[in-house]
């Protein structure tokens, strides 16, 4: 079966970018463009891997992040934050709540994205 | 007989004249004395009003003597309600709640604190930089000084440079993720095949996005170190771990570049206090500029020395070098090389300012040899933590 990658992205364009980089390399993607939404996936698509963004139009990444984690059903799937914030003070918070890692957009291609991903999911 | 008589009385009333006299200097000495008082304590009270910090002067048994303008303010008391007072009872009302707990030792029978620019936030209304100071002569205590600064500003100030800065990272680098994405994807050949020639300048336009984010990393980065200079989180550590970790991370550069790359690092070298992710930053720049500036097939070797009371860095590369004329210059501000400009490398001339800042901060020494076409070393010292 094929793993599924949940895309939490308010940005159009890099949600289509990322999509279509995750469906070519064989990856099963739901996607949503705002917090509170992408929360409700995490719970109703339990995907293998969160894709998560930080700064999110209502519920920011952060708090997705806190409730996904408080959640005893959602408290294990992993979360990769993909922000383009990057002061290390976002980048503890993120991984003090309890992120698999955190990964600067502009410092990262889609492959090696997706390289990072791969080592959680298999 | 009759002119002793007279003799005697002149010579009494001539005492007496003089004794007046005497007596009326005391009298001028002491009013002048008492009008020298006077006006040293006006210039003192003038001093202390106008004194834009807020002075509190409590006397030996912790009563408030005087209260200056600012005081009152921030207290929002009324002056006159609170001279002669306990100095415990300014402090009714929530907001001066933490004030008071930096200020008065409730165990010790209410004596007041020593303490130096300790920062307290009054509500959410002020911040302010206490110092206390005690007033005494050898024999006894004569009451406490109390100096309140004013920083709400420069806090407020602060957090808006902190908020811009992360800001501006995220605006600035959204649209060069996508150009970023958009170019990898292409050339990777996700939206069909590419002739060579169409490959060759998405390459080249890659190569430009990317020195784009590399420059809003090191602009951003040098507004953190000027609002800084100013180490945020200063903890013993290991020079030769960030040395290692900067060395690992940048081997992908090396092979890149092509040159080789050797460390030396001595067994037992002792902690030095250092903002971790500072140290990082200016090591890797030095690290960055060494590889950068050297020819392939090139060599760049580090070290570690252990000295005395101090540990030294050294980076040895046989790179071009930088020319005489530009040595005094080369920490400042947006300097670039004439000889590395004609290479049409790509570089902000923010590093080795950003990287001296560092050192500086870390109270250590930075300084280089260099010989046109032959190679250049930068050395930086710093002072191993006190125990």
């Amino acid at each position: 079966m094929l793993k599924k990658i949940l895309l939490i992205e308010d940005d159009k364009f890099l949600r289509e970018l990322m999509n279509k980089k995750l469906v070519v390399m064989g990856y099963d993607v739901v996607a949503a463009a705002d917090g509170e939404s992408g929360l409700a996936m995490i719970k109703e698509a339990k995907p293998d891997v969160v894709l998560l963004d930080l700064i999110l139009p209502g519920m920011n990444g952060f708090d997705v992040l806190e409730k996904a984690k408080a959640d005893p059903e959602t408290a294990n799937v992993p979360v990769i934050i993909l922000s383009n914030l990057g002061q290390s003070e976002d980048i503890e918070k993120g991984l003090k709540l309890g992120a698999k890692d955190f990964l600067v957009k502009a410092h990262f291609t889609p492959q090696e994205i997706i390289n990072k991903l791969k080592t959680i999911v298999e | 007989m009759y002119e002793e008589t007279v003799n005697l009385k002149e010579a009494k009333e001539d005492e007496l004249r003089r004794v007046r006299v005497a007596l009326l200097n005391i009298l001028e000495d002491t009013e002048e004395s008492r009008k020298e008082a006077v006006s040293e304590r006006n210039k003192t009270m003038a001093i202390i009003e106008n004194l834009t910090d807020g002075i509190l002067l409590l006397n030996k048994v912790n009563q408030v003597e005087i209260i200056s303008p600012p005081v009152v303010d921030f207290f929002r008391k009324e002056k006159e309600a609170v001279i002669g007072k306990d100095v415990s009872d300014l402090f009714s009302g929530e907001d001066l709640k933490q004030l008071k707990e930096a200020l008065i030792d409730g165990e010790a029978g209410r004596k007041v604190k020593q303490i130096f620019r300790q920062e307290v936030s009054v509500g959410n209304r002020l911040d302010l930089e206490v110092t206390t100071v005690y007033l005494k002569t050898e024999s006894e205590e004569k009451g406490v000084l109390i100096i309140f600064h004013d920083v709400t500003r420069d806090k407020l100030v602060e957090r808006m440079k902190t908020e811009f800065v992360s800001i501006a990272a995220h605006q600035l680098r959204t649209p060069l993720s996508a150009i970023k994405w958009t170019l990898r994807m292409v050339l990777d050949g996700d939206a069909g095949a590419l002739s060579a020639e169409q490959k060759d300048l998405l390459e080249k336009t890659y190569v430009s996005n990317e020195r784009m984010i590399s420059l809003i990393n090191d602009l951003l980065n040098v507004s953190r170190i000027e609002e800084g200079r100013f180490l945020y989180k200063q903890a013993p550590g290991q020079l030769e771990e960030v040395v290692k970790t900067v060395v690992e991370s940048s081997k992908e550069l090396f092979k890149m570049r092509k040159v080789s790359m050797s460390v030396d690092i001595p067994e037992g070298i002792s902690p030095v206090n250092m903002d971790k992710e500072k140290m990082e930053l200016a090591v890797q720049n030095l690290v960055e500029n060494a590889a950068k500036y050297t020819p392939e097939g090139g060599s760049i070797h580090i070290t570690l020395e252990k000295h005395e009371a101090e540990v030294v860095f050294k980076i040895k590369d046989t790179g071009v070098g930088i020319p005489e004329a530009e040595h005094e210059r080369i920490f400042t501000k947006f300097f670039r090389g004439d000889n590395v400009i004609k290479m049409e490398t790509e570089g902000s001339g923010l590093g080795l300012y950003t990287t001296r800042n560092i050192i500086d901060a870390h109270r250590g020494k930075i300084w280089f040899e260099s010989k046109e076409g032959k190679g250049t070393t930068f050395f930086f010292s710093l002072p191993y933590a006190k125990h």
